[in-house]
């Protein structure tokens, strides 16, 4: 499996879909070797195998070849320190694994990753989202194993309707690669049909689910406001694809209804002057509050201390954070049109772009406790139910691998007939 | 088995509009006037207009012996008064063949039996104003909201002069006994109790075109067969009026089985009673309902309207204000108060089968429970602020007069 984010190196929800993933894996009894560009150490989970790009890189460094590659000035700790800024500086900013020299990482991961898949036994190959496409192509050459390219965003919910050419070639070329393609939602599902011409019948939708029971789930709340006074969350990077700027102009009309609401924006990125310019020009200053990127328990704290949360991502391919919040029994507004509207109910879902009723539903839940308990009670028994655990998902993948075998063999059979 | 007795439920109610927190206090109209009449035309055209005339014609064919009575909700006949008028005409035809008898109910097919004694006689009362004037009747039977009945009910019913009450035969009560009798109520002596037979009633209420059912499909021959080996005196179908052509579509067979049903039933020496004939006869014994009994879902309790905590909240509100409402003496004010008071309001609330995608979504205008509890509680706070803001003017024109009497016609069609 090759993966790019994984705990602790975490950008975004993809680090702990594959988290969850793996451990679902782990548990339907599939040995997983897990390839990241970043430094690891040993996995605590049984079965699990960590192999780092990253470890390779330093021992090859002492090669001119590879040496050559990264350019004359870079120690190998150098290296690893600016890569892990690299894949850190993804959580704060959301914006640099768009960085001058990701083509050159994906290059360099995908080079290694032929001789770890020469290495390595495996049955199948399976690549999550464009970033490790190219290894995992580069795996298949070696092996020759089926290809299972799994998408969790494509460049059309990142960056609207200017995807980046090569980073949409990347994309369209591992899914078409790929024996079979597992999106996230039937959303992304009809996204990926649409754009990058694959026949509907290649893609497979797997829902993600959120790991059972956590300590983090119930860990005590801050409570840096007074008593009364409620919380309206906002927790995402701070990007065009994660609408803060309707969170910041629904803020400005739910005051006018609950003069002592406090939001919160957790989270950072490209946006985030704009917007804090903007809660001064609405004089919400006093009112909302920043609190930069949050990681680990603290994402748990944040959703513990809030009433609500708020999603108005004008995309979501999927939107683990929902269930991480209800999870933590706190309601969310999630956007219509995403992956995880698809896999709720006890939920409220608006259009992003619909302040108004998100205005509307946010003041409903500050106004009527009543509201607040059933919603937060009913979600959290919807959120604990077994199809959104991560059993479910795991046995859905484990299909999706046992049919790409089957469909691979049948491939060298008829290489062979012919 | 010797006799079957039907009656139909027939009830639209006035649907609020997604009222927002925006709405509150700017004059904004409650009601979805528009998808209430689009819903009551679309019924009407698949239900109401096709089955009376087909009743209509059993009735004459079997020369009156074919009988069947109707509960027609004050909410209803008024929407017919104002968008449909050839649909109540073609119930007040019906009701003039003699075949035909109308219940009692509250106007407003609300819960007042459970929110508030005197609402609910005021609404009972104002429902048989408007049924003696516009069918010419007097009902003699009542039905209450949802076949919702409990022993304290009793002597209210009675007092009203009403002969009999429906409920629901639920294992619950009944234990041992069978609902094809005509039983007594514990507290009130004289008043009859008629209780619906559920698995025959459900047979074509709710099973009729389920075609993994045993029973599929459903024919009046096969169904008379069942009825007439059901032990007992009288067997009591009671169903929703859209089951036929709305709940079962025309497609499914519903209008044939009709069609063919009295003259099956009459085959095998079946007769069709009214339920005041019932409340004639010597009742078998006394039958006690402790705890509210309804017709709906498996609980056959208060459950789908007052299940949870939203509800229960909604319901109390409402209720708390209707002193308020009625010291204003506001007719337009007391009629949208007791609009609200329809059941359907609450039902939509309903969150016990939501996640799993339920059967309480017909008709149901909104997308999630929440939003149904949202709507209802805006609009709930907007009447507050009108009736405070009419008070006031009260006071100030009149000094502090209140005179909540007298106000019983209010709203009547």
């Amino acid at each position: 499996m090759f993966g790019w984010e994984f705990p602790p190196y975490q950008a975004g929800g993809l680090a702990t879909a594959t988290l969850g993933l793996v451990k679902g894996l782990l548990r339907q009894g599939i040995e997983v070797t897990l390839v990241v560009p970043f430094p690891v150490g040993h996995s605590e989970l049984i079965g699990l195998r960590l192999v780092s790009t990253a470890t390779r890189v330093t021992q090859l460094l002492r090669t001119r070849r590879v040496t050559a590659l990264l350019g004359p000035y870079m120690t190998a700790q150098e290296y690893t320190v600016t890569h892990a800024q690299m894949v850190q500086g993804a959580a704060t900013t959301g914006k640099s694994v768009y960085g001058r020299n990701i083509f050159e990482e994906v290059e360099r991961f995908a080079s290694i990753a032929a001789g770890i898949a020469r290495e390595e036994p495996h049955n199948v190959i399976h690549a999550h989202d464009w970033i490790t496409y190219a290894a995992a192509i580069e795996a298949q050459k070696i092996s020759g194993k089926p290809l299972v390219a799994h998408i969790h965003a494509t460049e059309y919910d990142r960056s609207g309707d200017h995807p980046n050419p090569e980073i949409y070639r990347r994309e369209r070329e591992g899914m078409h690669a790929a024996d079979i393609v597992i999106a996230n939602s039937h959303a992304l599902r009809r996204l990926v049909t649409r754009h990058y011409g694959l026949p509907s019948e290649k893609i497979e939708v797997v829902h993600w689910g959120i790991e059972e029971h956590r300590p983090e789930y119930h860990l005590e709340p801050p409570r840096p406001f007074k008593q009364d006074e409620p919380v309206v969350l906002f927790l995402g990077r701070v990007t065009r694809q994660k609408g803060p700027d309707y969170f910041i102009e629904m803020a400005r009309k739910v005051a006018d209804f609950v003069p002592d609401a406090r939001f919160v924006m957790a989270g950072s990125g490209d946006m985030l002057p704009q917007i804090i310019e903007r809660t001064a020009e609405l004089g919400l200053t006093e009112k909302v509050h920043f609190a930069g990127a949050v990681q680990g328990a603290d994402v748990f704290k944040m959703f513990r201390m809030a009433d609500v949360c708020v999603m108005p991502s004008v995309s979501e391919p999927f939107g683990l954070v929902a269930l991480e919040s209800l999870k933590s029994g706190t309601p969310v507004i999630i956007p219509k049109e995403s992956g995880v509207a698809e896999a709720l109910r006890n939920v409220f879902k608006v259009d992003f772009w619909d302040i108004d009723e998100m205005t509307n539903k946010v003041v409903g839940i500050l106004r009527h406790r009543e509201l607040y308990e059933e919603l937060r009670e009913r979600s959290l028994e919807e959120v604990s139910s077994p199809k959104l655990g991560l059993d479910e998902p795991a046995k859905r993948v484990k299909e999706v691998y046992e049919r790409a075998i089957e469909m691979a063999n049948d491939r060298i059979l008829q290489e062979v007939a012919s | 088995m010797k006799n079957i007795c039907m009656y139909f439920q027939v009830h639209q109610p006035y649907r609020l509009k997604r009222f927002r927190i925006f709405d509150i206090g700017n004059g904004t109209h409650y009601f979805d006037d528009e998808q209430n009449r689009a819903i009551l035309r679309k019924v009407a055209h698949k239900c109401y207009l096709p089955t009376n005339q087909l009743l209509l014609d059993l009735i004459k064919r079997t020369e009156g012996r074919f009988k069947v009575a109707f509960s027609l909700s004050g909410a209803l006949l008024k929407q017919l008064v104002a968008e449909a008028p050839e649909v109540l005409a073609s119930f007040q035809e019906l009701a003039a063949t003699g075949s035909v008898e109308i219940l009692g109910e509250t106007y407003y097919h609300s819960l007042s039996a459970i929110g508030h004694k005197d609402e609910f006689i005021e609404q009972v009362d104002l429902h048989r104003g408007t049924i003696e004037r516009l069918f010419g009747q007097r009902p003699r039977v009542f039905r209450n909201t949802e076949l919702i009945y409990f022993d304290e009910l009793a002597p209210l019913i009675a007092d009203m002069g009403f002969k009999a009450i429906l409920a629901e035969g639920a294992d619950k009560v009944l234990q041992w006994r069978s609902p094809n009798y005509v039983y007594e109520t514990t507290n009130a002596s004289g008043l009859k109790l008629l209780l619906r037979n559920y698995r025959l009633s459900d047979d074509v209420g709710f099973r009729f075109s389920e075609r993994n059912w045993e029973g599929w499909p459903v024919t009046a021959d096969k169904y008379v067969n069942w009825v007439a080996a059901s032990l007992g005196e009288t067997v009591n179908l009671f169903m929703d009026y859209e089951t036929f052509g709305e709940h079962q579509w025309a497609e499914t067979g519903i209008f044939d089985f009709l069609r063919h049903f009295p003259f099956e039933a009459e085959r095998r020496g079946l007769k069709f009673v009214n339920p005041s004939e019932l409340a004639g006869r010597t009742p078998t014994g006394t039958l006690s309902f402790p705890t509210p009994t309804s017709w709906a879902d498996v609980e056959r309790d208060l459950s789908a309207w007052l299940g949870n905590r939203l509800q229960n909240a909604a319901h109390e509100r409402l209720y708390k204000l209707r002193s308020a409402v009625m010291a204003t003496g506001d007719q337009d004010l007391i009629e949208r108060w007791r609009k609200l008071s329809t059941s359907d309001h609450f039902y939509y609330i309903c969150t016990k089968w939501f996640a799993d995608g339920d059967v309480h979504k017909y008709f149901n205008p909104y997308e999630t429970p929440y939003d149904a509890f949202m709507a209802f509680m805006n609009v709930m706070q907007d009447l507050e602020q009108r009736v405070e803001t009419r008070r006031g003017l009260v006071r100030e024109t009149v000094g502090t007069r209140q005179s909540p009497s007298g106000l019983a016609l209010v709203g009547a069609v």
